[in-house]
């Protein structure tokens, strides 16, 4: 077995065919939705949730070390939307600087608009998939559909 | 950033939520996502009718890998989902999965219907199998004939529950 299909076998989700970017319209609906409705805090909670619950392999991979996974889940859905990204592998740290995110685009493009906490999802799911294990995941928002987040060992 | 292939997982999530604040609630959400999906098909469907919907749903078996066939005739349009990609998501899932998923479906694309003056009929068959037939009638009258046949009948927010 080569090294690349070692790790896609170790991705629990491994969507292929076709991409429907327009989800992320109804990603930045429902964020306005939920704020509006029920305040930040219960946005942040189902964030929390989709980290802990549904990216739950991830975060039992990261609670054992085997934080190269979390690489190969960004590298495989960053890819398959298309977006402009580098990831930076070093030893007990792993650092993906999105330079296009491609989802924000697109929202921006047949929204006009987007939500002022649109990359709360990312920030809120990182920190759920870190919570509990020796690594956290920073996310630092660098502009307009541009971001870094790094997984590393907490001081 | 969470991927569009997993955002019926989160979709998911956002019900699970609203079904602990009640019915009306979950409705109220159909209707954003209702309107918020307007903007790719509204247009489409008042100028060309059951022919705007078909190139709509025709555009969505493309991008979103649906397993479906599609069937217009004059008067009626039958959309048969074989197997749906969005429910087999979130039932590949280690978050639970919320038992009534199925009914966010009818729940945007039964107001849009309304809007545009076309009857759905919308047939679930059974919430735990990523299968149903969604029917779309000019006329009001086959639309009720076609309501009595199905196994497990959508309803969504706005729809006329007077059965004469």
């Amino acid at each position: 077995m080569n090294k690349e299909s070692y790790q896609k076998k170790k991705l629990r989700y491994h969507d292929e065919g076709n991409v429907h970017m327009d989800f992320h319209g109804a990603t930045n609906t429902t964020i306005e939705f939920i704020i509006k409705n029920y305040g930040i805090e219960i946005m942040n909670d189902i964030f929390s949730k989709v980290g802990k619950d549904v990216y739950q392999d991830l975060h039992l991979h990261i609670k054992n070390g085997d934080i190269e996974v979390l690489a190969e889940h960004w590298k495989h859905y960053f890819n398959r939307e298309g977006a402009d990204f580098d990831i930076e592998i070093k030893n007990d740290e792993i650092i993906l600087t999105v330079h296009r995110c491609t989802a924000y685009e697109h929202v921006k493009k047949i929204n006009g608009f987007v939500s002022p906490n649109f990359c709360d999802q990312t920030i809120k799911t990182n920190e759920a998939m870190a919570k509990g294990t020796s690594f956290e995941i920073e996310t630092e928002i660098l502009g307009e559909a541009s971001c870094r987040q790094i997984i590393r060992r907490r001081l | 950033m969470i991927p569009s292939d997993h955002f019926t997982k989160f979709y998911n999530e956002v019900f699970k939520f609203l079904e602990t604040q009640g019915e009306e609630d979950l409705k109220s959400y159909w209707l954003a996502i209702s309107k918020n999906q307007e903007k790719h098909t509204l247009e489409l469907f008042k100028k060309k009718g059951l022919q705007g919907m078909y190139e709509y749903w025709d555009h969505i078996r493309e991008e979103e890998n649906c397993d479906l066939d599609l069937k217009l005739e004059d008067d009626k349009l039958e959309l048969k989902m074989n197997v749906c990609p969005s429910l087999s998501k979130v039932l590949d899932n280690d978050a639970e999965p919320m038992k009534r998923y199925c009914d966010h479906c009818a729940g945007w694309i039964g107001p849009i219907i309304d809007k545009v003056g076309y009857h759905m009929v919308y047939d679930v068959i059974d919430r735990t199998k990523p299968q149903c037939v969604m029917r779309i009638f000019k006329n009001k009258e086959e639309a009720k004939k076609a309501e009595k046949e199905a196994k497990l009948l959508m309803g969504w927010p706005g729809k006329e529950t007077d059965t004469n």
